[in-house]
């Protein structure tokens, strides 16, 4: 049995995308942070950090969003959202780690200005270096996406899955992607999926 | 073929590491982003960002260190840095994510900040704030530390490889890892490894 710990206004999000998209059986327990239900010590255990979201497939557990999705897929998606080749296996390992080390620091600065701040309260410096920081991610993504539709092989993987949800932040912050055409085009295809569609109408009733 | 781009003291010394960690044959192309040899067509066509390291394995070309460490490591490394239980891989990618998106930050700033800038360039509130931060990251280290040598398996691995060369580079700014006995005794276990040492005697640029 696997069991997602988070709520889905969370980076919980992330991990419900993949398992939908895989048609996976799960259990959804929307720990909050905000409520200290992370500082039980059944989350805790694992997850010393006490943050959302968290994993547990029947004797594993594990942490990081990007990574159990990487998990997710290893484990449930060969031939699907993972790869059947070593070159393609290595492209998604790579993509994930681009998301969580260029893509998500610029996009994750100016959703904390969006989130928790009026717009006369933002902080100018921080959201316009977000903004100018990104620029150089989203060539990097641009060039890539230059001659195919998605960034591993002819459909979509984890690669695809793990980037464009990080991408969200920009977009949802109002950072235009449309002058990168090929990325912009990209962004939207993924995250319209059905999967991700239905990750969207739980955001609405949560 | 194996090869790997980057110099010593960029992030491809996290590479290094694995590759010596196996004993798997390779060449290293120590292109270095001072001299522009990281912006010439040739390297942009494997890496497109222009940044090091970047590895080629036949007609497996990948960027991202701590990336290149966990596929090197899927392939060559099966039952050593790659554990065979589900258990162990999962915790393996969760610490290689987590050195990538709670370790990296904090610990990059405060190397350059208080050690790579010149001092009347240095930003001693970025450094102060990432020193604020590195506390609550580095006792879910010791707490998963609590009771183990290791992070992922009974043995070393890629988790700990990967968690390892980024906490390492505290040592150059002299931190106190004393309040922290588990991650100390750990880190000083693996950076003690042959491998690793083989790296650091290697020479730099």
């Amino acid at each position: 049995m696997i069991t997602l710990y988070g709520k889905v206004m969370s980076r919980a999000a992330r991990c419900v995308w993949v398992l939908e998209e895989l048609g996976l059986e799960y259990e959804h327990v929307p720990t909050d942070s905000r409520t200290g239900e992370y500082k039980t010590e059944e989350f805790l255990s694992i997850n010393p950090g006490g943050k959302i979201p968290a994993l547990k497939d029947g004797e594993v557990s594990l942490f990081e969003s990007l990574g159990i999705n990487l998990y997710l897929a290893q484990k449930y998606g060969a031939g699907s959202l993972w790869p059947d080749d070593e070159c393609g296996q290595a492209q998604v390992i790579q993509w994930t780690l681009f998301a969580a080390t260029e893509l998500e620091p610029p996009g994750a600065a100016r959703l904390v200005e969006f989130i928790f701040k009026s717009e006369d309260e933002r902080n100018q410096a921080i959201w316009e270096a977000a903004e100018k920081r990104a620029g150089p991610v989203l060539d990097v993504l641009e060039a890539s996406l230059q001659n195919s539709l998605y960034l591993v092989g002819d459909c979509f993987t984890i690669a695809d899955l793990n980037t464009s949800v990080v991408l969200e932040y920009l977009d949802r912050t109002g950072v235009d992607l449309r002058p990168w055409s090929k990325t912009y085009g990209w962004y939207r295809t993924c995250i319209d999926r059905p999967a991700n569609q239905r990750v969207t109408e739980m955001k609405k009733t949560s | 073929m194996i090869t790997l781009y980057g110099h010593n003291l960029s992030r491809a010394n996290r590479c290094l590491w694995v590759l010596e960690e196996l004993g798997i044959d390779y060449e290293q192309n120590k292109i270095d982003h001072r001299d522009g040899s990281t912006k010439t067509p040739e390297y942009l066509a494997i890496n497109p960002s222009g940044k090091t390291p970047a590895l080629l394995d036949g007609d497996v070309c990948m960027s991202e260190s701590l990336g290149i460490n966990l596929y090197i490591a899927q392939k060559y490394g099966g039952g050593s840095l790659w554990p065979n239980d589900d258990e162990g891989r999962a915790k393996s990618i969760q610490w290689t994510m987590w050195a990538a998106t709670e370790l990296e930050g904090p610990v990059i700033t405060v190397v350059v900040e208080r050690l790579f800038k010149p001092e009347n360039a240095r930003d001693e509130a970025a450094a102060k704030a990432a020193e604020n931060k590195l506390p609550s990251v580095l006792n879910v280290l010791n707490t998963s530390l609590e009771g183990r040598n290791y992070l992922a398996s009974d043995d070393f691995t890629i988790a700990d490889l990967n968690a390892g060369c980024v906490v390492a580079s505290l040592k150059m700014v002299g931190f106190d890892f004393s309040t922290y006995p588990n991650v100390s005794k750990w880190l000083d276990g693996i950076l003690g490894r042959d491998a690793y040492q083989k790296v650091q005697a290697m020479p730099k640029p």
